[in-house]
């Protein structure tokens, strides 16, 4: 079916070789996606979330028929991703390189146009629908100067462009609003609404969790090649138990966190670091009330409160809750 | 393996799309396009100069008896512009690869409908175009610095031998595309195969002084019996079978085999890669 993707027991692991030396190096095996299966509905922005190596650019690259899995099916828009791998290209439309992907020697223009020749389209197609997406990003005056001359986000938006030009139902963008300053990235947002608006689906990656939650009907999380949960965004804030989490910023031990874990009405509680700073980010089934529990358990612990922030559920307090980090953390540490 | 779902037409048109492309953006440096006609004329110069140097009052003579031509300048200049062809087909067929691996336009031909084997042509059709504008202009500008009548022999015989012997060199080419896009090299490579593919051709002396051994690997290497063929329609030094016809039935003969084994090799190695690593790696 147009626009659907359906992936069973998907599985990838890569042969790598590790340096032992000047000469020497060893064979391993890197398992970068472990028995992965979901579906994503035809006409919904399904968001793709994870760190840095979790697994979800292999996830793509097997969908978008750049890699061959090891293991399992995918289908993509009723075609195997192996077996019908032509047709699958034709009616994906991809964002996976950013800027990369661009010849910077030519037009904004130029760039459509050929793409569009290897999409078979026609020649006047080519030009029209070249024309069609520069008036839709804005990008007219922009379109016959050579590509090297753009700004970062210029070549990004010219990157979004380019996956629109084979007009196909399924979008695939890898963190496309990358390198883009805040309107130009809400403009690129609003882009993307519009064009799921007029039926397409839309595979959506990012690290950021609010992009993430403004964007997508589901999503799912994917660490270290597992699948970790899926749904919807307002159902998985909802699997958490609770409707208050609070983030506590100070310097908090770990013995002062395992304190806080013993109270009755904490269903969880993670501790992190960022910027010199601990934070713990705690769940409770009734936050607010407990608040002054917390206050209470942390002070006899020793711990030094700096900041205390109750906010409502977001997907970043779901990412948290399935990984044990926030994806900050981990996109820094790479 | 999916079978290509697009009209013959539409994938020709891709093909013309991706050499028109390429002729685009060389078009934007002008000055590479005119180191690659100044190239081959710099090359011939150097032998041709050592052998006014060196060779005597008899080196004429000595020359025609080993050739088949006393035409020691012409001989000279035809081999470099045809090394010149060769070795461009295989730098532009290594650093397509090379240079859209690096760029990350790479996997994004990948991620279209288009076959690679369409996008090659496209590559090989647009390297030759430029390699036989450059190696042309070349040898016309060549003959007249060096001396030498442009006009001489069968000139579109030799065109012939240049278009005919085209084909099989892009095919091992593609063998070679392979192995960068394999060991992710291209400088050395090329570096290293342009001076085995001259010596073996016979850039600046005939084949025929080769040991017997040598001699058969040589032939059977299409640019050979390219370069044998433009300098026999040009000098007249013989072809390799005494006849023109039977020296185009073997570039024939390569033409319907070359291609097809750099292709075979070509996708193993690209199915290779997308079983691991995948092809954006560099």
């Amino acid at each position: 079916m147009q626009g659907s993707v359906r992936i069973e027991n998907l599985g990838k692991t890569y042969q790598t070789k590790h340096r032992k030396g000047l000469f020497k190096t060893e064979r391993r095996e890197v398992v970068a996606l472990d028995s992965v299966s979901f579906e994503v509905n035809p006409g919904e922005i399904f968001g793709l979330l994870g760190p840095n190596g979790a697994g979800k650019t292999t996830l793509i690259k097997i969908l978008t028929t750049l890699l061959l899995p090891s293991v399992g099916d995918a289908w993509v828009n009723g075609q195997h991703v192996v077996r019908d791998a032509n047709p699958v290209r034709a009616s994906v439309g991809c964002m996976l390189m950013g800027e990369r992907g661009l010849y910077w020697k030519l037009t904004g223009r130029e760039n459509l146009i050929y793409f569009g020749a290897l999409y078979h389209l026609s020649p006047a197609s080519r030009r029209a629908r070249a024309d069609e997406i520069l008036k839709l990003l804005d990008m007219g005056e922009l379109a016959d100067r050579a590509v090297e001359t753009y700004s970062s986000g210029q070549k990004m938006k010219l990157a979004f462009g380019k996956a629109l030009i084979n007009d196909a139902p399924l979008l695939v963008l890898d963190e496309p609003t990358n390198t883009l300053d805040v309107p130009s990235a809400s403009e690129l947002r609003a882009v993307v609404r519009q064009l799921n608006g007029q039926g397409k689906t839309i595979i959506y990656t990012t690290h950021i969790m609010a992009e993430a939650e403004m964007l997508c009907n589901r999503v799912a999380i994917i660490d270290h090649g597992h699948l970790l949960d899926m749904g919807v965004v307002s159902a998985l804030k909802a699997s958490l138990g609770r409707d208050q989490v609070t983030h506590i910023t100070g310097v908090i031990s770990s013995s002062a966190a395992d304190a806080v874990r013993g109270l009755e009405m904490v269903r969880r509680a993670t501790l992190t670091a960022e910027e010199g700073a601990t934070q713990l980010t705690v769940a409770s089934v009734n936050g607010k009330n407990t608040l002054a529990a917390l206050i209470e358990t942390l002070n006899q612990s020793g711990a030094l409160i700096q900041k205390i922030t109750p906010q409502d559920v977001t997907l970043e307090d779901v990412f948290i809750a399935k990984t044990g980090r926030t994806l900050a953390e981990d996109t820094s540490a790479r | 393996m999916s079978t290509q779902t697009f009209p013959v037409r539409s994938l020709f048109s891709a093909t013309l799309a991706s050499t028109r492309m390429r002729l685009l953006n060389i078009s934007r440096y002008p000055g590479q396009l005119i180191t690659d006609i100044i190239v081959p004329i710099v090359f011939a110069a150097l032998p041709i100069l050592l052998g006014r140097a060196t060779a005597g009052e008899n080196a004429a003579a000595v020359f025609e008896a080993n050739t088949g031509t006393p035409n020691f300048v012409g001989y000279m200049l035809l081999g470099t512009s045809a090394f010149s062809i060769v070795s461009y087909a295989f730098w532009h067929i290594a650093y397509w690869l090379r240079w859209e691996m690096e760029t990350g336009t790479l996997e994004t031909l990948y991620l279209t409908p288009t076959g690679r084997v369409w996008i090659a042509a496209g590559v090989a059709l647009y390297s030759l175009i430029r390699s036989i504008f450059s190696a042309l202009a070349g040898y016309f500008i060549g003959s007249f610095v060096l001396g030498v009548n442009p006009f001489q022999g069968e000139l579109l015989l030799a065109l012939v031998f240049i278009l005919v012997g085209a084909i099989p060199l892009y095919g091992v080419t593609l063998l070679f595309g392979a192995v960068v896009l394999k060991v992710k090299e291209a400088n050395a490579l090329v570096q290293l195969m342009q001076w085995g593919v001259s010596f073996l051709m016979g850039v600046f002396f005939p084949i025929a002084i080769f040991p017997p051994m040598l001699r058969a690997v040589a032939l059977l290497f299409p640019p050979t019996w390219m370069t044998n063929g433009v300098r026999a329609a040009v000098l007249g030094v013989g072809y390799f079978f005494g006849e023109w016809y039977l020296d185009l039935a073997v570039l024939w003969g390569f033409l319907l085999v070359a291609p097809l084994f750099g292709y075979w090799v070509f996708t193993r190695v690209e199915n290779g890669a997308r079983r691991n690593e995948g092809l954006g790696q560099y």
